[in-house]
């Protein structure tokens, strides 16, 4: 049945060819993480690269969901998650496969997803993964190295961009219709403002 | 005791602020990170807050210092962490507390460690460490902290006291064999935990093995008022190594071993005529194996130490320890550790031998429940067993609650 629904509605959504882009207004870049080595016998470097602010711009709606979804990745890489900030629709997999040769003990204490996938080889086959079936924010942590930090936004939208680290975007292939257009910047920030696309249009935006 | 009621009933009103206050700490977290020249300077405080609750049947065990049944050990820590671009890093230790094992001393601060680090090649195969910090020996250290430790105490041979007795020589074979008389804290374990003493250490990893050794101002039996510089200096300086092998990420296997002077310089008018303080070391070979994979992690290691004792001979002991934990749900794990001590036998000064101390075994037990990702509540009952007449068995019930940011 919703096989059929999509079916139907693939040519409308398509022929919508409704577009926002627009600005948002970013924080100032954060610091590089300090790597806790206090009681590490083998120690490697020190630098860890710095992840810029961006923004996860999104269209609030009722969208049709579809019958399946890519599986998404976050991997953890030179004691980092990669990418840092994932946005996702609700009912994704993400998989955490692990690119160091050390431990990492990913886990999420987040009302929307909580879950300790424990210590895994690189080599150590299925990935662990997580199917993501609730909206929400999830924080990723890694209980080996407390500077680790990572972010899942699952939402419950088809229609969603990730920022360039200036803050700009561009939403395509949208429905025509009046929704709600919002930004998330972090855990305390989503900025919102009422969108009205009209068939054909390039809608500008700038948040806030 | 009421003052202790009333704090313990204080952490537990605290609980449910904690838990709430998650996204403060994070913000917290973020506010005490600091950065300059282009982030090529990068600076971090961090820390712990412990309330620690201890109930024992019999006298307080281990490296717990008091003559109640009960004692309630606050304790804050304050951690500073920074990166000097891709080669440096400096770390130190702060803590207020009633002293640096559990005791019902006052309130009091200390610098615990301080510690500058050069790592000249990026993948790891050199780095020269000086300053005051934990031993390289052994894999205790690296879990010795609340956070990390499934435990409240550390094992046996980390916190319980042997016959010796690091400021006073023993006048003859007959008073050694007494074994401990005087006050508790008069006497040393094998390891007086993390032993974070003054020094030099180089380490590293070449394939799958990694090499630390150290030179420190004292032995890793010594008390922490001698592991400041400014106690003895370097005149007795003790040196311990450790070789590991990593066959892969999951397996770390380790040996070591460390040689150094036990005595203080307050023992040097008491030694044997013509001796002196470097003339009675303690020396330790250690093998150490931990395992990791998903939800189980284990750790076991055995201790086999050598105190040279004037007017005894060798006063050997031999402990080992095998602890496991296991995560059973995101935020609640379980561990269970058994360890054990076995003294051998020294002469008892009238023509026989007789073992120096007290053979014991002890099993730990813990469950952790973590409040968030910055507050856990840690519960731990432990029985311990020893080889003498009377109350050979005793219990410990110890709690605590930490708070990390």
């Amino acid at each position: 049945m919703k096989l059929i629904a999509c079916l139907l509605l693939a040519p409308i959504l398509a022929s919508a060819q409704c577009a926002i882009e627009g600005h948002v207004e970013l924080p100032k870049t954060k610091s590089a993480p300090v790597m806790t080595k206090r009681y590490e016998i083998v120690t490697k470097g020190g630098v860890l690269s710095t992840n810029p602010p961006v923004a996860v711009v999104y269209l609030e709606g009722n969208f049709a969901k579809p019958a399946s979804l890519p599986v998404k990745q976050v991997v953890q890489k030179d004691f980092l998650f990669h990418p840092s900030l994932l946005a996702v629709q609700t009912g994704t997999k993400v998989e955490f496969p692990n690119q160091d040769d050390a431990y990492h003990n990913v886990f999420s204490f987040s009302p929307a997803k909580r879950f300790d996938l424990g210590r895994y080889r690189p080599e150590d086959k299925p990935v662990p993964s997580q199917l993501l079936d609730k909206p929400g924010m999830i924080t990723l942590r890694c209980d080996i190295h407390e500077h680790m930090r990572g972010i899942i936004l699952v939402l419950d939208t088809p229609h969603f961009v990730i920022s360039d680290p200036e803050g700009n975007f561009k939403l395509k292939d949208l429905p025509a219709g009046s929704y709600k257009l919002k930004a998330w910047i972090s855990s305390r920030t989503t900025l919102e403002k009422p969108v009205t696309l009209t068939k054909g249009s390039t809608t500008k935006v700038q948040l806030p | 005791m009421r003052s202790a009621r009333f704090i313990c009933l204080v952490t537990f009103a605290m609980a449910p602020l904690i838990v709430r206050a998650d996204d403060l700490l994070d913000r917290a977290a973020e506010s005490l990170s600091f950065s300059g020249f282009d982030d090529q300077v990068r600076a971090r405080l961090s820390g712990l807050i412990d309330f620690e609750f201890y109930h024992f049947t019999h006298e307080a065990p281990g490296l717990i210092f008091t003559d109640d049944h009960s004692l309630l050990s606050p304790r804050f820590t304050l951690f500073f962490d920074a990166q000097l671009g891709s080669n440096v890093y400096v770390f130190a230790q702060g803590r207020v507390d009633r002293g640096f094992d559990p005791g019902d001393g006052d309130l009091g601060i200390r610098l615990d460690e301080y510690a500058v680090r050069w790592t000249p090649w990026q993948d790891g195969r050199f780095s020269l460490q000086a300053g005051r910090f934990g031993t390289v020996a052994g894999n205790y250290v690296a879990r010795h902290l609340s956070w990390e430790n499934p435990f409240v105490n550390a094992p046996l041979i980390y916190e319980s006291v042997t016959g010796i007795y690091d400021a006073e020589a023993p006048s003859s074979a007959g008073e050694f064999a007494e074994g401990l008389v005087e006050d508790k804290y008069d006497y040393n374990p094998v390891v007086w935990g993390p032993s974070y003493a003054t020094g030099l250490a180089v380490s590293g990893k070449i394939g799958s093995f990694d090499y630390a050794a150290e030179i420190k101002n004292a032995a890793l039996s010594s008390r922490p008022e001698s592991w400041d510089a400014t106690d003895d200096g370097f005149r007795h300086p003790s040196i311990s190594t450790r070789i590991g092998y990593r066959p892969d990420i999951a397996w770390n296997l380790g040996v070591s071993a460390s040689e150094g002077a036990y005595f203080t310089g307050a023992a040097a008018h008491e030694l044997p005529h013509g001796t002196g303080i470097d003339d009675f070391k303690q020396k330790v070979l250690a093998q150490d194996v931990s395992f990791a994979w998903r939800h189980w992690q284990l750790w076991a290691e055995m201790y086999e130490a050598r105190f040279e004792v004037p007017r005894v001979g060798n006063a050997d002991v031999l402990g080992w320890y095998v602890e496991a934990k296991y995560k059973f749900s995101p935020r609640f794990f379980g561990a269970l550790r058994v360890n054990q001590m076995l003294f051998d036998n020294v002469p008892d000064g009238e023509g026989a031998r007789q073992p120096w101390g007290h053979d014991l075994w002890r099993i730990d037990t813990a469950a952790t429940f973590r409040l968030t990702p910055h507050a856990q509540v840690k519960l731990q009952y432990s029985l311990q067993h020893e080889a003498r007449v009377n109350d050979a068995v005793s219990h410990m019930i110890a709690t605590q609650f930490t708070v990390k940011f």
